[in-house]
This record gives structure tokens, C-alpha cells and sequence, in this order.
């Protein structure tokens, strides 16, 4: 876990360097009308024709081009975005107060009315563990090492017993998406896992066959929705600025409300004050065993 | 027909063709059936079990280059979910499960996980051979197969790829394919066998014919093929038919021939017997001309006019007898109903001057009494010709006996002669059931001939017992038959 963390940090070091430079500056500001609109497992992007819509629907809404950017962890969004490649991202809140002094919040959504969510630890179904103490041992899959509630969360709940998740569990390992960590419980490639609440309650809707198979044994409090965030410098760019025209009445337009239906959310709001304090407090906790 | 009512037996060498044929048919169809059948399901099996190779060896190259980054990273999502993807995207292979083990044998993914949890020593029950990159091991009782490639990346052996796959869709095509073909051979071979039947049966047909014309001709005579059956003049049976009617032409004419020379010799015996009877006649003729002349010249006298006329009435009486015996003897068939035994007694006095001519004694004794119910005209035929024949056989000076006997149901007769005895081709045809035909050569025989013709005319038998010292003893019985007498006696009111 040190050795991520650690990893990270440089990585975000050497790319806040480079994203300042004017070689980056020029490749970002190449392509003004284009919006490169960065995204992550904070929700179940493997919907084609939800991104497709959401495609739609920005590019109309912005009168822009739209080109949607999806890599595979967290770690790779985060960089483009830093670096200044992404016109947005939609990115977890972690990475987004790990880089809160060159991010901005360009809108939060709004889930079941608020902008809020929680982490939630599973098992399989036919388990009796009922809380974290009761996984110790175990096979744990997280989703992302920069993922607040598929890793985080749960790393800062081990700190508060004084434990690193390479002692307290027997293995651990990432998927890279919170609905590939409800499929690795479910079928028993891992006995445990940290997953993101909001994904794991809309798997509950639409696949429920996936989601029985698992159930939530600890829940998280209430921490800041992940955001849809920006360089800090580029948020008074035409296209940074259509995009969060877009995503705040997204929920007054026919197609953005289908989008909205289909993601389960409310629509986006302007980020409000301390909403990230919580994941702040969790990066102090896990930080705290060193 | 012979070919339909016959009994089937449990012999088949005894079996109609029509049926033997078809079964040699259902026999071939099912050798040759088994040998198809076992030759279809080999070449399936390794049919299959080429295709089940190439199959899974396709899947191994795709698992195993797509894998094998994340296996180098020790990537357990990434290993996992490459094997579930290849998995539903293999749809000709039935995968139960794909693990991926490291190179000390620990399970780095696996697609079924709870069987093969992570971290845990692969330690599958079945033997695996430790060498080779790629094996695959059929196993039958389990209905599936199973699998390993080694993971080689730069020469260096990074683990290993366990599998299996089941195979029950193999087996069920298998058990599919065998059913077809059972169904299917069995279909063809029923209708082989049919068709097999149906065309012995035609093709038969005409040999029926024959053999049914033969079965009456042996029974009542034979008869020819009527024109319409005798089919092509040049066909194999068109050919034999004309061969049998023709056959049956010659033995019509050849019993016509036979008839005649028996009427002829019953001519001829007639003959015999006339002179006989003439002498037998002259004999008181020329008394009764001396008892005329007497009355005429001493008719006056009432002594000698009454011995006359005893003497003429003794005479006439005697004349009367060998007339009333020769008429017996040929009165028309029809008039014959009922054996007289007077009738038989008459016989006597007809070979009496045989008899006498030869000097033979005669042993006669009838015990019949009354009528017997029976045709008379041919046991006085057939007696008459066996009694000759013991005279014309008999030494001068020796013995002829003849008896008869009766009750209610059968009339027996023997005559038993003091001659070398019968020829042995005489004594066979006598003997033997059936004698339609006459064996014997000339018409030496044509008496016995006569005789057995008679006889079975009237359902009677006869046997003979010969023998070189004490002469034959021929013996006819006669069954009796239902009827009213009809013999009728011209000279009863003269008697």
C-alpha cells in the first residue's frame, strides 16, 4: 500500500511539472473546440449506449465536438487530466483532493437528492462475516488504488485498528472497476470487497442477479459524489464552461435526462463548500500508519 | 401352394426360398450394418476428437497470449477475466473450467474460482504428465477432457494453463449418430427383406405352378398347364412347362396305350374262356341230342320220355351255369353294386376247364355269405386275372388254393398258387402304396397292372407274399362300401 502511494505521488509530481510546461500547454490548446471529456469507473462506463448518449448530449449541448476518454485505472484519467490533455474528468474524489490544489470542481452529481455517496465492504451472500473484523484473512479485491471508496475508505478504516491491508488480509488485489469488484466476490475469486455504494446500488437495480450474490456488510458515512473536475487554470476555457453549463441543467434537458435516468442520478450541482472533507480526514487516517 | 403352406421349422435349411432369402438378406444387411456402423462411429470419435484438439489448442493460443502479461504482472483481475471472456467467446468448446497456476503450482486465476480458490495449491486428482507444452486427456467415464500448456515466456516457464472441457455434447452426437444409423439400417434392411420377400415370391411363382400341378397329378392324375400360365415359349419357365405338358401327354397316351392292352387281353382271356365254355356246352349238348332223338323215336313210352327230359334238364342246367357265369363276368360296370357270393363261386366253374386242362386241384372254399357291399365287376375282375395267372404259373398236377373271407367292413381274398413265385419287380409293385405307373417290361405284367388299377378304384389293397419253394400267396382286401345291393339274378326264377 506504501509502495502506491508512494508510486502515485511521483507520478502525480512528475505530471504536475509537465502540465505546466508549454509543450503540454500547446498540445492542450491544439484542439480549443474539441472537449476531451475524461472518464472513470465511478460509474458503470461499460454501458456503451450510455456513453454514447452522453456523448450526444454534451457534444449537443456545448456545440462542440466531444471525444470521451476512458483508460483503464484511475492513475492513467488522473494524468491525462493533470497534464492538461482533458478538458474534464470525471474522477473520483480522491485523486480530486489528492490534486485539489491544480483541480476544480466543474459540477457534483446529485444521487438519491444529495451529493453524496458511501463506500460499502462485500462478501459473498452465504458468508456470516458481518463486519471488517470478521475479513481479516482474507482474499479482498479493491477497485482502484486511487479510488476513494474501493480502496481508500477501507484503508483508512484498517488504520483506525492499526492495520495495513497487507497484513490484515491474506492477498488483495485490484480490478480496476467497482462492478468487476462485485463480480470477483460473487464468484468467489475474492472473499471481500471495497466497492463504491452508488455503483453497487445501481448493479442492485439492473443486474440483480450479479448484485445477490454479494451482500454489503459495513457502510461508509456519507462522503463527497465524485466529481466531474478541471485544471484549475483551464476552468474559464468556452469549452470548460459549456461543459458545465451542460452537466448543471442537465436535468432541464430531455436528453440529459435520460442520461440522468439511465446513471440513477438527480443531475449535478455546483460542488458545495467542504464537501470533500470527509475523503480528506480518510487520506489523514490512512496516511497516519506511514 | 407348397411354397406358402408349408410349415415353417426351426430348420432353416427347411425354409421356403421366399423366406430364406429375405432372412440371407436381413443377415448380409446386418453384418454389413454392424461394419458401417462400427467404421462410422471410429471416424466420428476421431473425427471429433481431431476437432476437440484444434478446438482447445485454439483456445490455449488465445488464452495464452492473452494472459500472459497479466501472469507476468501476477494480475489476478486481469487473469480472471481474460479466462471468462475466452471462455463464452469459445462457443464450440464446452469449457468447465480454466485455471492458471504459477511456476511453483500455486493458482493465480482461475474461471471457477470457489473450485480452484486463489493462492491455493493446484492439486488436481487426475495425473497430469509434467512434460510436454500442450496435452489433452479424453476422459470417457467423466465426459470430459482435459488440458495443460506450460506458460513459456523467453524460455523461462512462467506456469502453467489447466482446463477442462466437457464433452458430453460429443457423446450425446455419438449416441445420436448410432441411433440414426440403427434406425436407418434397420428401415432399410425391413424394407430390403420386404422387397427381397415380394421378389422370391415372383420370381417363385411359376415353380407354384409346376409344383401344384404335380402335388393333383400325383393325387388324381396329372393335368396340364392351362396356355395362359405357361408364359414365354424361350423364358427358363415358359420352356420347362412346355417340357411338363409334354410330359404329361406322353403319360396320358402311354395309360391309353395300357387301358387298350388290357382291354385286349381281357379279350384275349374272353377268348380262352369261350372255348372253354363251348366245350363245357358240347359236353351235354351231345347227351341232351341223344335224349332228343330218344323221345322222338320213343316218346311213346312215358319211362323213356321222362329220363330224357331229366337228362335235357340236367344238361341245359349244366349250360345254364356257364352262361349265367360268363354274363357275370362281363355285365356292365354300372350295373355292379353289391359282391354276390355266388358270384364269386362262378369263378370256378369259368377256370374249370383251365383247370381241368392243366390237371390242377383246386382247393375253393368261399366263406362269404350273402352280399358283401362292394363293386362286383372289379374284384371278379381282379380274382378272375389272379386266378390265371396262378393257373398259367402253376406245374401240372399241383394245387391252387383260394379261400375268401368277410366280416361287415372287408372282404379278403387269397390265392395261393404252387409256382416258382413272382419276380421281384412284380412283387415291389404289388406291394408298394402308390403303383400308378406300370414298371414292368413288356406286358408280362399287365394283369397285375390290371389288377392294382382295379383295386384302387375301389380303395382295396393288395399284398404278395412270394417264395421259390412254396409257390405265391397273393392276398386283396376290400373295403366295404355304403350302397344298396343291386344284383340282380336273371336265373332266380328259373332255379
Amino acid at each position: 500500500m506504501r509502495r502506491q502511494i508512494a508510486r502515485r505521488d511521483l507520478v502525480v509530481g512528475g505530471l504536475s511539472s509537465l502540465a505546466i510546461s508549454p509543450t503540454f500547454s500547446n498540445v492542450a490548446s491544439a484542439k480549443t473546440d474539441v472537449i476531451r471529456f475524461g472518464l472513470t469507473p465511478v460509474f458503470l462506463d461499460n454501458d456503451l449506449a450510455l456513453l454514447k448518449r452522453l456523448q450526444d448530449f454534451l457534444s449537443r449541448q456545448t456545440k462542440r465536438e466531444v471525444q470521451l476518454v476512458q483508460r483503464r485505472t484511475y492513475e492513467e484519467i488522473t494524468s491525462l487530466l493533470i497534464s492538461g490533455q482533458l478538458t474534464a474528468a470525471w474522477i473520483c474524489g480522491y485523486p480530486y483532493m489528492a490534486y485539489s490544489k491544480q483541480l476544480a470542481v466543474v459540477a457534483v452529481p446529485l444521487w438519491r437528492g444529495r451529493p453524496l455517496y458511501q463506500s460499502y465492504m462485500i462478501v459473498s451472500a452465504d458468508r456470516d462475516a458481518t463486519k471488517l473484523e470478521d475479513l481479516k484473512r482474507d482474499l479482498h479485491a479493491f477497485s482502484d488504488p486511487n479510488s476513494n471508496s474501493g480502496y481508500l475508505v477501507t484503508l483508512a478504516e484498517l488504520a483506525k485498528i492499526h492495520q495495513k491491508p497487507e497484513d490484515f488480509f491474506r492477498r488483495s488485489f485490484f480490478t480496476y472497476g467497482h462492478r468487476n469488484v462485485v463480480r470477483a466476490v460473487a464468484s468467489g475469486l475474492a472473499e471481500s470487497g471495497s466497492v463504491d455504494g452508488y455503483v453497487w446500488e445501481v448493479i442492485a437495480e439492473i443486474e440483480p442477479n450479479l448484485a445477490r450474490r454479494t451482500k454489503v456488510i459495513v457502510r461508509s458515512e456519507w462522503l463527497g459524489f465524485p466529481p466531474v473536475a478541471c485544471l484549475k487554470r483551464l476552468k474559464s476555457l468556452p469549452e470548460t464552461q459549456a461543459v458545465e453549463h451542460a452537466l448543471l441543467n442537465m436535468q432541464s434537458d430531455p436528453d440529459g435526462a435520460e442520461v440522468l435516468r439511465l446513471l440513477r442520478l438527480d443531475g449535478f450541482v455546483a460542488a458545495p463548500a467542504n464537501l470533500y472533507d470527509g475523503i480528506a480526514r480518510k487520506m489523514r487516517e490512512a496516511r497516519s500508519l506511514g | 401352394m407348397a411354397l406358402q403352406t408349408s410349415k415353417l421349422s426351426f430348420d432353416p435349411r427347411r425354409w421356403p426360398l421366399s423366406i430364406r432369402v429375405p432372412a440371407v438378406v436381413v443377415l448380409l444387411m446386418f453384418t454389413v450394418s454392424a461394419v458401417v456402423t462400427d467404421r462410422v462411429l471410429s471416424r466420428l470419435a476421431s473425427t471429433q476428437s481431431r476437432h476437440l484438439s484444434e478446438l482447445t489448442n485454439a483456445y490455449l493460443d488465445g488464452i495464452s497470449s492473452s494472459i500472459l502479461p497479466h501472469v507476468l504482472r501476477d494480475d489476478v483481475w486481469e487473469t480472471y477475466d481474460a479466462l471468462k471472456r475466452a471462455g463464452s467467446q469459445y462457443k464450440g468448446l464446452d469449457v468447465n473450467w480454466t485455471t492458471v497456476v504459477n511456476a511453483d503450482n500455486y493458482v493465480i486465476a482461475s474461471s471457477a474460482p470457489k473450485q480452484f480458490p486463489l493462492q491455493s495449491q493446484f492439486a488436481l486428482e487426475i495425473r497430469l504428465p509434467k512434460t510436454g507444452s500442450t496435452q489433452l486427456f479424453l476422459d470417457g467415464a467423466k465426459h470430459v477432457s482435459r488440458f495443460r500448456r506450460q506458460i513459456i515466456y523467453q524460455g523461462r516457464t512462467l506456469g502453467t494453463i489447466y482446463g477442462e472441457i466437457g464433452i458430453s455434447k460429443l457423446i450425446t452426437e455419438r449416441w445420436d449418430v448410432l441411433k440414426a444409423l440403427i434406425i436407418t439400417n434397420t428401415l432399410l434392411t425391413l424394407a430390403l427383406a420386404g422387397v427381397g420377400y415380394l421378389a422370391v415370391r415372383r420370381m417363385l411363382k411359376p415353380v407354384a405352378v409346376l409344383s401344384n400341378h404335380m402335388r393333383v397329378g400325383a393325387e388324381s392324375g396329372a393335368s396340364k398347364i392351362p396356355d395362359q400360365q405357361l408364359g414365354h415359349p424361350n423364358g427358363e419357365f415358359g420352356e420347362l412347362f412346355r417340357t411338363y405338358n409334354s410330359l404329361v401327354e406322353n403319360v396320358a397316351e402311354r395309360e391309353r396305350l395300357l387301358k387298350h392292352l388290357a382291354e385286349e387281353e381281357r379279350l384275349a382271356s374272353l377268348g380262352r374262356l369261350a372255348s372253354g365254355m363251348a366245350h363245357e356246352i358240347n359236353n351235354p349238348l351231345g347227351g341232351m341230342l341223344n335224349a332228343v332223338d330218344a323221345i322222338r323215336r320213343h316218346g311213346d313210352r312215358p319211362e323213356v320220355r321222362s329220363t330224357s327230359v331229366d337228362l335235357i334238364r340236367r344238361g341245359l342246367k349244366g349250360i345254364r351255369g356257364v352262361v349265367r357265369s360268363a354274363l357275370a363276368t362281363y355285365r356292365h360296370r354300372e350295373e355292379d353294386r353289391t359282391l354276390a357270393a355266388t358270384e364269386l363261386d362262378d369263378l370256378a366253374l369259368l377256370i374249370a376247364p383251365e383247370i381241368k386242362r392243366k390237371k390242377l386241384q383246386l382247393e375253393w372254399r368261399n366263406d362269404l355269405v350273402g352280399d358283401f357291399q362292394a363293386p362286383a365287376h372289379p374284384i371278379r375282375d381282379s380274382v378272375l386275372n389272379l386266378l390265371l395267372n396262378a393257373i398259367s404259373v402253376s406245374p401240372q398236377g399241383s394245387t391252387i388254393e383260394f379261400r375268401v373271407t368277410a366280416d361287415a367292413k372287408v372282404l379278403q381274398i387269397d390265392v395261393h398258387d404252387s409256382g416258382p413265385g413272382l419276380p421281384k419287380d412284380v412283387s415291389d409293385y404289388l406291394n408298394a402304396n402308390d403303383a400308378r405307373t406300370l414298371p414292368l417290361e413288356d406286358h408280362r405284367g399287365l394283369g397285375i397292372w390290371i389288377v392294382k388299377r382295379l383295386l384302387g378304384e375301389i380303395r382295396g389293397s393288395i399284398h404278395a407274399d412270394t417264395n421259390a419253394r412254396r409257390g405265391s400267396r397273393i392276398t386283396i382286401s376290400i373295403p366295404a362300401t355304403r350302397g344298396k345291393s343291386l344284383l340282380d339274378v336273371e336265373y332266380e326264377n328259373v332255379a
